[in-house]
């Protein structure tokens, strides 16, 4: 049998991205989830459910631990009486191992349709996630599920793979910095030669989530709202975020703009009720331009987060060893769904520009004139792929014939245990 | 999650979406037992092309799984197989049903392609039987082999009373063995129940191949190798609707076993993960408690011992 395509999975807070290597787009994504049978408190006394007299007929053990559901069908069951939805990861990494196994099994032979014993399989990991999860992880994978290989990979690294497929990029580089962006943190995450430089990485609390919130603020304080029903603002908000923002490059000439001819710039949205059906209009005006740009100038939306994003990329490169700052400035990849909004790129790369050019000015200035810098280059990428980059860049990666040498092989982890899964080979280093 | 279903979600779901809004498509995905799948737009975007390949082909084809597929797909089914693909299905996307009850049928229909390859060797085996019980030519059909695995098969044999199907199956892993043989040793047990009675048989042996099996050539014999009969009685196929789920369920036993071994697994190690906690809980209320004197030095900085 040819080998079949390894699975890859990127688990998420907010959504996991599951699908077969070689394709440009995950196979699902759908929330991570889980809405099981018991009471939401979680830590229970009784732990798992115990089938209630143990006897030797199968029709008297419960089947509790197969009553659950996943992805979208968990929160369409929330409201189903005796019924509770869990997150099992929790800022990145797994909080759950009894619900996570659970997830993972439906998201296996459910939806995947696959038997795990004919695949190899590629995870990815956020940055610092300790090495205890990995074994766990693996631990999982090799004996419940008797995969063939593992391949835990970190996700900014694989964001930076996914970059190659942007004309932009010439040599295939593990260098970089990482912007990813998803629905809970941004991260600004350097690698270097695929390794992740763990002291310098920062987060930013600003991510898909509080730009929602933002935008829903500005359009109620305008009454465009009044309309909308309450339950579906929040919805409504995301949509108008999603599809009618762009980042501008100087705000006061945009509010201009939009007093000069507002019949062009002002655009209109239109629902539906979710109940009645009655369809509604409303305007969307300046948030569509405002929203992105609490990246930039923070203060408009938060009162205790204000360093803007150039400004945080610029400290994480500087904290970074002084022989790749020049290969993360040249480098600057964009991930996930917060990142999509137009003209991000230029903005990011135009304010971080500027910064760096003022520094060397300074210091050509201080050091007396007499030295001429050749200049730092600075350039943000943004592709196709961003949305999913770090699933398309596992898929990318795992598609290489030489992803196979780089899985630890189940015979490898029962010769030496889930220790092995501490270390993984970095794509294109020589060991 | 008891039952596996017999559909492929991906194809469902991805075929809904382009019916609702065409658009180039390339992807390519599995499905048990090393099915492949292709489903690309390669002219034009209206015009979907759903391409299997299944590792006993041949087998299926010699038990008759054309036409199944040309009485289930009909005007779809493609004269051009796509290469290293055994079957290719065109789908216009313009000729589709309109949106509705029809639709959701055709789209299921799409979804059932391998379930639908897969039940022409149980078709036949049912129509055997029947001719058998009428004319008592002889005791047993021809016994239909299956490779649909590398070391693994399923063999159907129709006789005069019975259609008997057997399940070779290979454990990779000691654990899934014995695992394995409780879970079937269950199947029989669950047969007891006054409310199972209709169920049909199942017999399970390790490493001996039943007696049915013997003349079979090519047969591994090692430990790990786990035979399970099924045998059907006409009241299982009789009614063709009984007859279509009995064959969706009974294709995916392979599947359902390795699932529910897992699925098994997973519990004991929920089971095993509660019981360390609690274990902890019991040694930490054990531990003495350490009276610290904080010292200090002369400037008032603490002391901290490593």
């Amino acid at each position: 049998m040819s080998l079949l395509a390894p699975i890859i999975s990127d688990n998420g807070t907010g959504f996991s991205k599951v699908g077969f290597a070689g394709n440009s787009d995950p196979s699902f994504v759908f929330p991570t989830a889980i809405a099981t049978r018991g009471p939401a408190s979680q830590p229970s006394r009784s732990g798992p459910p115990v089938p209630s007299k143990p006897g030797n007929l199968a029709s008297k053990r419960g089947v509790e631990d197969l009553d659950f559901f996943i992805g979208d069908e968990a929160l369409a069951n929330a409201k189903t009486p005796g019924y509770s939805v869990h997150y099992p990861i929790r800022h990145g990494m797994i909080d759950n191992w009894d619900h996570m196994e659970r997830y993972w099994e439906q998201t296996i032979f459910k939806y995947l349709r696959a038997e795990p014993e004919d695949h190899h399989f590629l995870l990815t990991e956020p940055p610092l996630n300790p090495p205890e999860n990995r074994e766990q992880t693996a631990e999982i994978f090799f004996e419940s599920f008797n995969i063939k290989g593992l391949y835990i990979a970190v996700q900014a690294v694989l964001a930076l793979a996914a970059s190659w497929s942007s004309n932009k990029v010439t040599d295939r580089t593990l260098t970089g910095t990482v912007i990813d962006s998803g629905d809970g943190v941004t991260h600004v995450i350097p690698c270097a030669e695929g390794y992740v430089i763990g002291s310098a990485i920062k987060h930013i609390p600003i991510a898909g989530r509080d730009i929602t919130q933002f935008v829903l603020n500005l359009m109620r304080e305008r009454g465009e709202m009044a309309n909308v029903p309450p339950e579906d603002q929040l919805r409504v908000a995301g949509k108008v975020k999603e599809n009618y923002s762009y980042v501008c490059q100087d705000i006061v000439k945009e509010f201009r703009k939009y007093d000069s001819d507002p019949y062009n710039m002002f655009q209109r949205f239109t629902g539906e009720h979710s109940v009645t059906g009655r369809t509604y209009k409303i305007d969307v005006g300046y948030e569509r331009f405002l929203a992105p740009e609490i990246f930039f100038n923070p203060e408009i939306a938060s009162s205790d987060f204000l360093t803007p994003l150039p400004e945080i990329v610029d400290g994480v490169i500087q904290a970074s060893p002084i022989d790749v700052r020049r290969g993360l400035y040249k480098n600057i990849v964009l991930s996930g769904g917060s990142t999509m909004f137009t003209h991000f790129g230029q903005r990011l790369k135009r304010d971080l520009k500027q910064m760096v050019d003022r520094r060397i000015e300074n210091s050509e200035h201080l050091s007396g004139s007499m030295m001429r810098s050749t200049g730092v280059e600075v350039d943000v990428i943004s592709h196709k792929r961003q949305r999913y980059a770090v699933w398309f860049g596992g898929s990318l990666l795992a598609s290489l014939p030489e992803f196979y040498s780089y899985c630890h092989t189940k015979a490898q982890y029962e010769e030496i245990g889930p220790s092995i899964c501490r270390r993984y080979q970095i794509f294109g280093s020589v060991n | 999650m008891i039952l596996l279903e017999s559909h492929n979600v991906i194809i469902q779901t991805t075929v809904a979406e382009k019916l609702a809004k065409p658009s180039a498509l390339d992807v390519q995905f599995v499905d048990y037992d090393g099915v492949r799948f292709h489903l690309s737009t390669p002219n034009s975007k209206t015009v979907l092309l759903l391409s299997m390949h299944i590792r006993c082909w041949d087998e299926l084809v010699r038990y008759g799984a054309l036409d199944v597929l040309k009485r289930e797909y009909g005007p779809w089914l493609s004269e051009q197989v796509e290469p290293e693909y055994n079957v290719s299905l065109e789908i216009d996307l313009a000729q589709a049903p309109q949106e509705g009850e029809d639709r959701d049928r055709f789209i299921k229909s799409l979804s059932l392609l391998k379930r639908h390859a897969l039940a022409a060797p149980f078709e036949r085996a049912f129509i055997a039987q029947r001719s058998l019980e009428d004319g008592a030519s002889s005791d047993h059909g021809e016994l239909m082999q299956i490779h649909y695995r590398d070391e693994e098969a399923i063999y159907i044999q129709a006789s005069a009373d019975r259609v008997t199907v057997f399940f070779s199956t290979i454990f990779r892993e000691e654990t899934d063995r014995i695992f394995g043989k409780v879970f079937l040793q269950e199947f029989v047990d669950a047969r007891r129940l006054p409310a199972l009675q209709n169920a049909p048989q199942v017999l399970y042996s390790n490493r001996d191949p039943p007696l049915e099996l013997r003349q079979v050539r090519g047969l591994k014999d090692s430990e790990d190798v786990g035979y399970v009969t099924f045998v059907l009685f006409p009241r299982h196929f009789t009614n063709p609707d009984v007859a279509y789920s009995t064959i969706s369920h009974i294709q995916l036993f392979r599947d359902y076993l390795h699932y529910h071994i897992k699925c098994s697994k997973a519990y004991m190690h929920s089971r095993m993960r509660h019981r360390v906690s609690e274990f902890q809980k019991v040694l930490n209320r054990a531990k003495t408690e350490v009276a610290t004197t904080e010292r200090k030095t002369v400037s008032g900085r603490t002391l901290v011992s490593r």
